[in-house]
């Protein structure tokens, strides 16, 4: 009781119930007046009261807490907001720091100097700021050079200047880098030929610096001489006119690619990589720009490993990274061996890369083909001193339903669509985007599509015209067959259409071993074939004479491999080991390609397996059974170059269409990537088996993707 | 026959080689073959060999796994089917074979879809041994050449019995054909006796008709 009553007068006096307390003493005081007060009527009127107040004051502190619920809310949502702007404003500086970055490298090798432009010190970020408490006054003193507004107006300028979308991006990213691959290209000249200090806008610089190109090749030639030697000049010359051609293009681009910043698109999507290395921003870009250099070695012998088990062949979809990019954003001194002869070729890749750039982007299925990005720890190039990164082959697809060795490949040039010639008499059609996912294993398995029936022995080889509406696939038989290409969405189990065996080509009298069609468009009704009756022959099929030249060597013997130089000459070798090359129109032998002088051991030894011309370049590179790759000059027929390249007879091989890797496959079940410029292996993979002591019998570059032309 | 540096032996198809020295290397023993692939190499080069001596190419070599001779040789078959399938398109048109017939009694439906339909003949044929290519070649049930499941050994049967029929068909509609391709391989007798030495299919099913004397079994065969 001696407790109640202050708590209540508390109450009252600061309480909304004050008026009632009072009011019931004034009664209580009326009643004392009238009434006599009874002890058990006071207690009964205290115990009455105090009960009151209790409730009140249970209410009171239940609205209390309620409100302690709301501010322990608001503060939290404010904790947040503030964490976002942190975020945002850290995003922001990033974003400016790379910009600059890019503007100073930029400057740097278009004009040789460094550029002067304010604080170039990559931003810091303290961790500790989003932990300050949320009531603190100062939470983002840390990033004190921008308020919230301030840097939302930056963001928004920053993503119109670059328009927006990631594609877009990626295209200005894609642009810049071939550019940058062209100004790195001409520094030596750069520095040599413009004082230092200007620092002129990069646009008012385009015109001159394309003005400036012819004269910077011959500096280029000395430090390239390093490297090897002939077959890179060869190299540069070829492309010197179309670099020089196209670089008006690129120096035209700059101003605009230059403020869009390279490597923007990137980063958004890596922020914290950058935030931990942000001196190796540029590695991390090369490493995550998706790659359009994409190929696919296939490895055939229809039996890979016991991983496997009973596959029949392994499809290996390789993603792999071009060490050109990463060398064309490396300073030059670096590396002087890259200079001569890296960059040319770089250059020629580049030029191919920005123009098919629009059509790789419509291309994001491929892009989810990537295998995986397990970036190893380094790849040493002996010339690079920044290290670029790898990717490790994975076997993509298992394509398993050929009953025997698979001895040959082809891909469709637009269409995800690949065709297999076996031994067990087949070619079976295989849409690479209708996939079963593969129980227990990372590859996907793929199942045919279609089944071409046309053989009486074992196919063994295969071809598909440039526009890849035509299919021609020969073998033991003899007989050249030409398929046309059943819809790429074919029901398996359709019904047969007779159309799909177009004709066939006979004329041969023994087994047909190669078959080689031209890559210009111009000549797609040609295909050469090379045989084991001794001869090769230039077929024109749907035409009324079919058969067009026929060809022999009589002391080279019989044709082993054969390959279009160019639209008017071929290269064949024979088993004697030299490889000739022919004048498609006369039929001349013009240049003989001997490498009789290095090779050890009997016939055997030199016997070669696959010969293929360099897309841009005339060079020849063969394939022999002593486990070399040689690479031969097509106008002096002079060897170049000579290698020991597997561990067993080198079977297979195949050159990218920008001529910068080679791919070839072995009998020791192996399928490598070789830099054209550099001859050192990039990748390798093993995942097949040997049936009897054959192993791995083609393998295939595959070329970007290109989507159709609407 | 190539001999490489000394006296080793590599069996190899070099570009270049004529149709008739295709595979034609010297024999290798069994015990010799160490690649997971011993049993079709073994198989192919019994009928390399003598593909007329069937009793020769249907026995095993000693302590081979009997589930994965079986499933070896079905893929033999299944593989040199393809042969009568490329002369059968030149002759069993869609329009002139509208069923999957052999003698009057039975018009097979095509089980390569989803719901089996009466597929022309050349169709069955096709879709058959599409069929069977990716059956013998799934992961899912011959995830090894090495060693096969018992469960899946039990699909065999059913891959022969359909196959079969494709013999069948050449046998009572195109004849000339059936002849022109058994003189070359043999290749029904060694069916017909694989069957029955295996045991995968019911012998009234066997319905054509096999040259006395050849096997012990196929007499019994013609129904």
């Amino acid at each position: 009781m001696e407790e109640t009553s202050p708590s209540a007068n508390l109450n009252g006096q600061i309480g909304p119930s004050g008026g009632g307390v009072n009011s019931g003493i004034k009664q209580s005081e009326e009643q004392g007046q009238r009434l006599h007060y009874s002890i058990p009527g006071i207690l009964h009127f205290i115990q009455h009261e105090w009960a009151r107040f209790e409730m009140e004051r249970s209410q009171w502190e239940v609205d209390r807490a309620e409100l302690q619920a709301r501010i322990a809310f608001l503060q939290g949502e404010r904790k947040g907001q503030e964490k976002l702007k942190d975020d945002l404003v850290r995003r922001i500086k990033m974003l400016e720091y790379a910009l600059k970055q890019e503007r100073a490298k930029f400057h740097k090798l278009k004009y040789g100097t460094d550029l002067v432009q304010g604080d170039m010190r990559p931003p810091v970020f303290e961790e500790g700021g989003p932990e300050v408490p949320a009531d603190a006054e100062q939470p983002f003193s840390s990033v004190s050079n921008f308020t919230w507004k301030q840097g939302r107006q930056m963001l928004r300028q920053y993503l119109q200047e670059i328009g927006y979308t990631d594609t877009i991006i990626d295209v200005r990213s894609n642009r810049v880098r071939t550019l940058l691959g062209l100004n790195n290209n001409e520094e030596t000249g750069g520095v040599n030929g413009n004082e230092t200090g200007t620092n002129k806008r990069a646009s008012s610089e385009g015109q001159g610096g394309g003005r400036r190109t012819p004269a910077k090749k011959p500096p280029q030639n000395q430090s390239g001489s390093t490297g090897p030697s002939s077959f890179t000049e060869a190299m540069l010359m070829d492309t010197e006119a179309a670099v020089i051609a196209n670089f008006e293009f690129f120096a035209t681009q700059a101003a605009v690619a230059a403020a869009a910043g390279d490597d923007v698109g990137d980063e958004m999507d890596d922020e914290d990589d950058l935030q931990d290395d942000s001196d190796e921003i540029h590695d991390q870009t090369i490493r995550k720009n998706p790659n359009s250099l994409m190929a696919l070695g296939l490895g055939t012998l229809g039996d890979p490993d016991d991983v496997d088990a009973e596959a029949e062949e392994v499809l290996n979809e390789l993603n792999l990274l071009t060490q050109s990019e990463g060398a064309g954003t490396a300073p030059q001194g670096e590396q002087p061996n890259w200079s001569g002869g890296v960059y040319p070729g770089g250059d020629e890749a580049a030029k191919r890369e920005g123009e098919t750039i629009d059509s790789t982007l419509g291309l994001g299925e491929l892009a989810q083909l990537t295998v995986n990005n397990e970036a190893e720890a380094s790849y040493d190039l002996p010339t690079t001193t920044k290290e670029s990164l790898r990717k490790t082959w994975t076997a993509k697809y298992t394509l398993r339903s050929h009953f025997d060795g698979v001895r040959a490949l082809a891909f469709h040039p637009v269409e995800p669509v690949l065709i297999t010639a076996s031994e067990d008499h087949t070619l079976k059609l295989w849409n690479l985007q209708k996939t079963v996912p593969a129980k227990k294993s990372t590859s996907l398995d793929v199942e045919p599509l279609y089944t071409f029936r046309g053989h009486s022995g074992p196919v063994l080889c295969l071809t598909m015209n440039a526009s890849g509406d035509q299919t021609y696939s020969a073998g033991t038989d003899g007989i050249i067959n030409c398929w046309n290409l059943p819809p790429v969405n074919i029901d398996p189990y359709d019904s047969f259409e007779s159309s799909v065996l177009k004709s066939r080509l006979v004329g041969h009298t023994d087994a047909v071993w190669d078959l080689a069609t031209p890559t210009d468009l111009g000549y797609l009704q040609q295909i050469l074939s090379c045989s084991a009756d001794g001869t090769l022959k230039v077929w024109s099929p749907g035409a009324k004479a079919e058969l067009l030249h026929t060809y022999s060597s009589e002391q080279d013997g019989i044709p082993t491999s054969c390959d279009y130089a160019g639209t008017d000459k071929m290269v064949a070798a024979f088993t004697s080991g030299h490889s000739i090359l022919f004048d498609l129109e006369t039929g001349k032998p013009v240049t003989r390609l001997e490498s009789s002088q290095d090779i050890i051991g009997n016939e055997i030894g030199r016997h070669i397996y696959k010969t293929v011309s360099h897309p841009l370049l005339p060079v020849t590179v063969t394939a022999h059974e002593d486990r070399h790759i040689r690479f031969f000059d097509n106008n002096t027929g002079k060897m170049i170059h000579s290698m020991v390249a597997h561990l067993d007879a080198v079977t297979s091989l195949s050159v990218d269409p920008h001529g910068l890797y080679l791919l070839s496959g072995s009998h020791d079940c192996s399928i490598r990537l070789w830099n054209l410029d550099s001859k050192t292996c990039v990748q390798e993979i093993t995942a097949h088996r040997k049936k009897f002591d054959e192993s791995i019998l083609d393998c295939l570059y595959r070329a970007p993707m290109k989507t159709n032309p609407l | 026959m190539k001999m490489a540096d000394g006296s080793t032996i590599l069996r190899r198809n070099r570009p270049g080689t004529k149709a008739k020295m295709f595979n034609g290397w010297p024999d290798e023993p069994f015990e010799e073959m160490d690649s997971t692939l011993a049993v079709q190499q073994y198989i192919q080069q019994q009928i390399r060999k003598e593909p007329a001596n069937i009793e020769i190419i249907l026995t095993p070599p000693d302590g081979q796994d009997e589930g994965v001779w079986k499933y070896e040789h079905l893929r033999q078959f299944c593989m040199e089917l393809n042969g009568l399938a490329v002369r059968l398109q030149g002759e069993c048109h869609p329009e002139t074979c509208t069923q999957m017939t052999a003698t009057e009694q039975w018009i097979f439906l095509c089980a390569a879809h989803k719901t089996p339909k009466e597929c022309p003949a050349i169709d069955y044929t096709r879709h058959t041994l599409d069929g069977a290519a990716c059956l013998l070649n799934s992961n899912k049930y011959f995830p090894s050449r090495v060693s096969i499941k018992d469960s899946s050994v039990t699909k065999l049967g059913s891959v022969c019995r359909r196959v079969y029929r494709i013999f069948s068909h050449a046998y009572f509609h195109h004849r000339n054909i059936f002849d022109e391709f058994e003189n070359e391989t043999y290749l029904c007798r060694r069916f017909t006796q694989f069957i029955t030495k295996y045991n995968l299919m019911s012998r009234d099913n066997l319905i054509v008709p096999i040259v006395e004397g050849d096997t012990p079994g196929s007499g019994e065969s013609e129904a």
